[in-house]
């Protein structure tokens, strides 16, 4: 039975693992874009920054906390959705940056 | 022919890029405003009234007004402002010229809105020093107040913290800029600033690179930087932004001020520490008080080797963002 139950919740991550999106989000002109997303449990977010200065993308949402630092032009950073729990995602620098993020 | 066609499609398109360029400076066509406290000119003048009124402070000398003035730039034109009793706050009393305009307030933004904010400075030690448990039952006891809240928010329970933060709200939503030569120019009259202050413009937006934060209409992006005002660890309020959460990109961050009538609200920078444009633009373009050993130092504050007859020209122009005061009647009576 354990051996089931542990194949089939390896079989369970797998699919999820399989059906994963990866969501891009460009910080642009001193905005996300887009500035709304609707991603899944499982789903990534590529954050690109093409503005000439530093971003810093966060969310204090407790289920999904995640803060990339101090990110410069041209690098790429990556979040992974852990909860199914929509939340807002704005820049530590420029607070007028907002993406707004359901989770389905 | 084709070439001719060619050169008016040029034209017109630089001209189109040139409007559109300019749009961005232009006054939004409307302040922004809460849908629970839209303006109402009842609300405005009891707002007035209450910004004004010494009563809000513990030893009845303080008003908002106090530290800022509309004579005064609409701050105190002191490095750190006075406070009830001997003492004084820890920082350079901000404007509240355009603070409509700002999606965060304070110099640590540690509140959004201006409802928020109104009521900080009240119960301060360091400002006011007026508990609301005891304001808010002493203002019930001044019959024109009580008739003036009923007036401007009839549904809201009368005198409250509530309606007592919306009413200064929106009086200090109605402190805005008025027309600057800037504004002038930038809607198309090329001689309302000089040739210096012309060339300071274009410093500010290309090698001075003052716009990545001095930006749209305010001349402000609402960003937060530490701009290597001071070097080692930081104690205490220096830490700003890092106050309201140990985020390590707001160790000793401060809000990027408006521009708008800068002339009028010296000393600059969060500590007041600064008495000149020249000296602060020096600061800012030419990568900060301290060069090295700021701890978190803002990546936007670095040398853009700019010669002194450069930061003349970009004082020139921040000259230019100056307007003649708002028609304000300030208050010498009132409610009783």
């Amino acid at each position: 039975m354990k051996k089931i139950l542990t194949g089939f919740l390896i079989l369970t991550s797998l699919v999820v693992g399989a059906n994963a999106k990866n969501w891009v989000v460009n910080q642009k002109g001193k905005t996300f874009i887009p500035s709304k997303l609707s991603v899944a449990v499982g789903d990534t977010i590529t954050f690109q920054n093409s503005d000439p200065f530093a971003h810093n993308a966060y969310t204090d949402d407790e289920a999904n906390e995640f803060d990339v630092g101090m990110q410069a032009t041209g690098k790429e950073t990556h979040m992974k959705i852990l909860a199914h729990e929509s939340f807002n995602i704005e820049c530590a620098i420029h607070p007028n940056m907002l993406l707004e993020v359901t989770v389905q | 022919m084709i070439l001719k066609l060619g050169l008016s499609a040029l034209l017109i398109s630089s001209a189109v890029y040139a409007a559109s360029d300019m749009q961005k400076w232009l006054r939004p066509a409307e302040v922004p405003q809460p849908k629970d406290n839209k303006l109402t000119k009842e609300r405005i003048e009891l707002g007035k009234l209450l910004y004004f009124d010494t009563r809000l402070s513990s030893s009845e000398k303080f008003s908002c007004a106090t530290c800022h003035h509309p004579k005064r730039g609409w701050t105190d034109l002191v490095p750190v402002s006075k406070a009830v009793g001997a003492g004084r706050g820890p920082r350079n009393s901000p404007t509240v010229l355009n603070t409509a305009y700002q999606k965060r307030q304070f110099w640590d933004g540690r509140v959004k809105t201006l409802e928020k904010q109104a009521l900080g400075p009240i119960e301060a030690d360091v400002e006011m020093n007026m508990p609301l448990e005891e304001l808010i039952p002493k203002l019930n006891k001044i019959s024109g107040y009580v008739e003036l809240f009923k007036k401007a928010y009839p549904k809201e329970g009368g005198i409250t913290t509530k309606t007592l933060a919306k009413a200064i709200a929106s009086f200090e939503r109605t402190v805005v800029s008025t027309i600057s030569p800037f504004d002038k120019y930038a809607k198309g009259n090329k001689n309302a600033i000089s040739i210096k202050s012309e060339k300071g413009f274009e410093l500010f937006k290309d090698k001075a690179h003052c716009m990545d934060c001095h930006d749209n209409f305010n001349f402000s992006d609402g960003s937060f930087h530490n701009i290597g005002l001071h070097d080692g660890e930081l104690q205490g309020k220096e830490l700003g932004r890092y106050l309201t959460k140990r985020r390590a990109a707001w160790y000793g961050v401060f809000k990027t001020p408006t521009l708008r009538d800068v002339t009028k609200s010296a000393p600059y920078f969060h500590d007041g520490s600064v008495h000149t444009l020249k000296e602060a633009v020096t600061i800012c373009a030419n990568g900060g008080r301290y060069k090295n050993g700021v701890k978190n130092k803002s990546t936007y504050i670095i040398d853009r080797k700019l010669s002194d007859s450069e930061i003349d020209e970009i004082v020139s122009f921040l000259k230019t963002l100056t307007g003649p005061d708002m028609k304000l009647n300030i208050p010498t009576k009132f409610p009783q």
